[in-house]
């Protein structure tokens, strides 16, 4: 599965290489008395494909949340792109080049999938009030390839022509889950945040979607930082992988380190495999790492 | 994983608006509501040497406030349970008032009655105001809430003016289209004490008598008893209280018939206070009344009560002052002050979101 | 799939026959009673019936509003003058005005609006203010006028050329309406609905007692008594008009009919129009896709504000009165349930529901319910049931048919039926329902 030739190389570490597009220092969100998230510390180089794991309520959606800036880091700095965006407002980090798509699908409902996706360009777009009540020609020449870009994108995504005009809420579940992946590309981001893209998609689905990531990354220089629960997709095509748990970071490293790590079988099967992980590590003589 | 370096662990700056806005919700909202009352008595004590206006401004005030308190209730027990304004719940005090007007006649209560008589009764009307309030606020939900409630916001809010709008015209077809003076059964003016100058009278002491105990009554309710806890719970957390076995359906119909009840109540005590009846007395009740509850915070029960002290005494003091055309205005702008800079109010919101 | 669509487009095609048969009969009864020619009424349901059984065909749907402009133009003359149909279809046509910038507000960007009489209130205000002998000592009593002809030019107090008026009235109320939209900006809907309820009101009340407020030497408002007269429209290159010659009012407010439409669809389909609908579907999920919240909300409040502007100048010019009593709470219900009523979002079903509102309110009740009653034996006055029937017909609209007459997105709509659930004024709700259905 993973292959030697486009996988960046790993250092004893767990760092990467490649300079890191996004930075966080010490994230942390109070909310009233609970600490939802607290000291994430971690980078993403460019052109990589990077995992957080995690039980339930580990606290991954608000850590997302925070790198969007739906939500203001209590604590901590974030840097995306040399520039710091710690509580940036949420259109602004959007214009930067984050974009993401959403754990339970929030598709703009009564708009066409077509429709949906030139939202997605909003940011990029400069047509105003006067402009578009005049239609002066340059801004219909911005309408023209804005819809023009966003068939494109709906293709590149796999969503057939015929569906194009449909309303968002009329498509399957697949070509919607498909459309907010061509919102998010729409706007042409370089960090794409997926949180749990591959939920209720049968294993074919899910493998399709593993290779259209690598092809994000390998066709247009993406970034993605993915959260997901499927396991195989986690392991197949994350290049690093940091496990959060009741809001700590406690795990990082490539797939098959955090795979052994028995803090992190601990975090999801409980204490007992914890301990099975522990002792099938010491069988195995390399102690597991952290 | 440690802390890579300590400047990383300062607080985020807020910007510098919320952090205006922080300060003046925190202290100019409760700088702005002292503001009147301080202004007023300056002038006062320069002009007559005495604060007995403003406090006279303040005991009527009280007992204005004290019926606004009781419809403040009414507005956020249901806020606090179903995120929701109750549109109509002005019109219910309203009709609350009616029924007890129309009630004078038919148990020939004229200010001839004596004491005991009179007392026995209101009593009687009290209860059956109450009632009739509670059942229509009930019927209400269970019409215009119930069937919409995964409805977008707007429907059922839409909804709450039309059943406005038709209880107002019950109104109109009942006492007609203006002001209707009733008895003044308690001889609501009637100077009962005086205390440094500021007068005291007979209504002022039965508004503030009769809210205290209903508010005594309600706040143990929702505190001790089992459908209270049922009602608070459902507030907090309606899917959690199913689970939990709590009839969340008949809670919230519990919650509107509660909240009629103190209007129905309120209706009364208007009535006999300000000897006058009016079709439209619910529309400005309502949105000085709905003022209160949220200067107070929403669904918080102690927020309500105060809040309606607090706009009472505004409202006496703006119709004393600058003239009772001005007060509707008065009031709304503290509204949107309110909104503006403190949302969650001066004792802090108390729904599913806050708490 | 297929099977399934064929048999949704029977039924819709059985439903709409059935619609358009009881149709007929329908409107022209109602044009009787109001007064409308009646092969004019012909004419309207022959377009209709067009617009409904070919809705699919764009070019006929260009074709039948083409068609509908071209007859709402030549209306006026098919009428016998002295009927009032031409006055009432005047007031119509403002009170649409009035429905198209709610509309903006409430359908496109979702901003529930209690309080959009204020703007209608600031526009009137304003003629009041320009057009008229109220500020009676402008030019040290002898009057100030500009660009306008006899006998207005002669007669103390400002008086300006309309459409100079009307330019100020929209500047004056888009600033009002971003004023009144601040301090919605971070609250929920039922809160806004609160707050702009409570502008409403403010305004309202200054204008009942601004004779107490004096700037300058000038009371800001008439008080109690009002603004009157206002001057009558005096466009270039024609005569003043006059109250009892209708037909240049007429065509006056079709004229800012047209131009509300031509704004509305322009603005529909361009970037701000769908950032007005990202923003009324999922406020956080079109921040994520980089629309600029703050602005994009002021935009909407200003830009339906400044239709009531327009509406509310031209209203105080032909109704020749600015009076505290039109700027009451009810009215700006009475807009929104224009919007409602006709489908909120949908440009053709806000113009319906705000002429079948205006002359329900003018007309039927009045004139109609006030015979039927003695017709049936009653002495009763129904116009004392005003407000209870219209609070009714509230309650069943939205309990019947929520999406209005003409929703916004019909194709939702069926599907939305189909499955069972609630109505297209999703504000997040509705999306997540259906798709819970589906997944």
């Amino acid at each position: 599965m993973n292959d030697e030739a486009t996988t960046p190389a790993t250092s004893s570490d767990g760092g990467l290489a490649g300079s890191p597009l996004l930075t966080t220092q010490n994230v942390t969100k109070v909310f009233g008395g609970l600490v939802a998230v607290e000291d994430i510390t971690f980078q993403i180089p460019e052109r990589s494909i990077v995992s957080i794991i995690g039980p339930n309520g580990a606290g991954k959606t608000t850590f997302f949340n925070m790198l969007t800036g739906l939500y203001k880091p209590t604590y901590g700095r974030i840097s995306f792109n040399g520039r710091n965006v710690t509580g940036r407002r949420p259109d602004l980090i959007m214009k930067d080049g984050v974009a993401r798509t959403f754990q339970n699908i929030r598709l703009f409902a009564t708009m066409s999938a077509l429709e949906n996706v030139m939202v997605g360009q909003n940011a990029r777009m400069k047509a105003g009030l006067f402009g578009s009540i005049f239609h002066a020609p340059w801004v219909t020449r911005e309408e023209k390839a804005v819809d023009q870009k966003a068939r494109e994108t709906l293709s590149y995504v796999g969503i057939p022509e015929s569906q194009h005009e449909q309303l968002s809420v009329n498509l399957s579940y697949g070509d919607q889950r498909r459309l907010e992946i061509a919102r998010a590309l729409a706007s042409d981001p370089k960090l794409l945040l997926l949180d749990e893209p591959t939920a209720g998609m049968n294993p074919q689905e899910s493998a399709s979607l593993t290779t259209f990531m690598r092809r994000l990354r390998d066709e247009r220089g993406l970034t993605i930082l993915l959260i997901e629960h499927d396991m195989q997709v986690v392991m197949g095509v994350s290049e690093h992988i940091t496990v959060l748990d009741h809001g700590q970071q406690i795990a990082e490293g490539s797939p098959e380190e955090v795979r052994q790590n028995p803090r992190v079988v601990e975090a999801y099967l409980g204490t007992q495999g914890g301990k099975e992980a522990e002792a099938g590590a010491a069988q195995r003589g390399d102690g597991g790492q952290v | 994983m440690e802390a890579s370096t300590d400047v990383a662990r300062l607080p985020v700056k807020a910007n510098t608006w919320d952090k205006v806005r922080g300060y003046i919700g925190e202290y100019g909202l409760i700088a702005l509501l002292l503001a009147m009352p301080i202004v007023y008595g300056i002038q006062d004590i320069s002009q007559d040497g005495s604060l007995a206006r403003l406090g006279n401004n303040v005991v009527d005030g009280l007992s204005n406030g004290a019926i606004w308190a009781l419809v403040a209730l009414g507005y956020t027990l249901v806020y606090g349970i179903i995120e929701l304004i109750n549109f109509a719940h002005g019109e219910v005090f309203m009709i609350g008032s009616l029924v007890s007007a129309g009630l004078f006649g038919t148990l020939g209560l004229t200010v001839a009655t004596g004491v005991g008589g009179l007392i026995l009764g209101l009593l009687v009307i009290l209860l059956v105001a109450m009632l009739a309030s509670g059942s229509l606020n009930t019927m209400i939900e269970r019409v215009a809430y119930r069937p919409l409630r995964n409805a977008p916001k707007l429907a059922p809010l839409i909804t709450a003016i039309g059943f406005s709008f038709i209880l107002q015209n019950v109104g109109i077809l009942w006492i007609g289209g203006s002001p209707e003076g009733i008895p003044d059964l308690i001889n609501a003016q009637k100077e009962l004490f005086e205390i440094g100058g500021v007068s005291v009278s007979q209504g002022d002491v039965l508004a503030v008598a009769a809210t205290i105990p209903l508010v005594l009554l309600l706040t143990t309710f929702v505190g001790q008893s089992r459908l209270g806890r049922a009602m608070r719970a459902t507030a907090q957390d309606p899917e959690a209280a199913r689970l939990m076995g709590i009839n969340v359906d008949t809670t919230i119909s519990l919650t509107f018939l509660l909240g009629g009840l103190l209007a129905g109540a309120a209706g009364l005590i208007y009535a006999l206070y300000q000897t006058t009846i009016w079709f439209f007395q619910g529309f400005t009740a309502g949105l000085i009344a709905f003022t209160a509850a949220v200067m107070g915070g929403i669904g918080n029960l102690q927020g309500a009560v105060l809040g309606g002290f607090i706009i009472g005494i505004i409202q006496q003091i703006s119709d004393n002052r600058i003239g009772g055309e001005w007060t509707p205005a008065i009031v709304f702008a503290y509204l949107v002050l309110i909104m503006v800079f403190r949302p969650q109010g001066l004792l802090g919101e108390q729904t599913r979101e806050a708490g | 799939m297929s099977a399934a669509a064929t048999a949704i487009r029977g039924r819709v095609e059985n439903r709409t026959l059935i619609a358009l048969l009881v149709a007929l009969p329908a409107i022209l009864w109602v044009a009787s009673e109001i007064d409308m020619d009646l092969f004019m009424a012909f004419v309207l349901w022959v377009l209709i019936a067009l617009r409904a059984l070919f809705h699919e065909n764009r070019a006929v749907a260009r074709g039948t509003i083409a068609a509908l402009a071209a007859w709402a133009i030549i209306l006026p003359f098919f009428q016998d003058p002295t009927a009032g149909f031409i006055e009432d279809a005047t007031l119509a046509l403002a009170y649409t005005v009035f429905a198209l910038g709610l509309n903006i507000i409430v359908g496109f960007a979702g901003l529930l609006d209690l309080g959009y009489v204020a703007f209608f209130a600031l526009g009137s205000l304003t003629a009041g203010w320009f057009m008229s002998g109220f500020v009676a000592s402008a030019g040290g009593g002898e009057g100030w006028s500009f660009l306008v002809g006899e006998p207005a030019s002669t007669l103390p107090g400002i008086h300006m050329n309309f459409l100079l008026v009307i330019v100020i009235a929209v500047i004056v109320t888009t600033i009002a309406g971003v004023l009144i939209g601040l301090p919605t900006l971070r609250l929920r809907g039922d809160y806004i609905a609160i707050v702009t309820l409570a502008f409403g009101e403010i305004i309202y009340r200054v204008v009942l007692n601004g004779d107490e407020l004096v700037i300058g030497g000038q009371e800001i408002t008439n008080g109690r008594q009002g603004i009157t007269p206002v001057d009558k429209v005096d466009l270039p290159f024609l005569a003043p008009f006059e109250s009892l010659e209708l037909r240049p009012w007429y065509f006056v407010a079709l004229a800012f009919v047209f131009i509300a439409l031509f704004v509305n669809y322009r603005l529909r389909d361009s970037r701000l129009g769908r950032a007005w609908i990202a923003l009324r579907e999922d406020e956080v999920a079109a921040a994520s896709m980089g629309v600029p919240l703050v602005r994009t909300k002021l935009l909407a409040y200003g830009t339906g504000a400044a239709f009531g502007g327009v509406g509310g100048a031209f209203l105080a010019s032909y109704l020749n009165t600015v009076n505290a009593d039109q700027f009451q709470f009810s009215f700006s219900i009475f807009v929104l349930a224009m919007v409602i009523l006709g489908g909120i979002g949908s440009i053709e079903g806000v113009v319906l529901g705000a002429i079948v509102l205006s002359f329900i309110n003018n007309n039927l009740i009045p004139d109609v319910f006030n015979d039927y009653p003695s017709k049936v034996g009653l002495d009763f006055d129904l116009t004392e049931l005003s407000f209870g029937i219209f609070g009714f017909l509230l309650v069943i609209m939205m309990v019947l048919r929520p999406e209005g007459l003409i929703p916004e997105r019909r194709r939702q709509m069926e599907l939305v039926q189909h499955l069972g659930a609630g109505t297209t004024t999703g504000v997040g709700e509705a999306e997540e329902r259906t798709i819970e259905a589906r997944a």
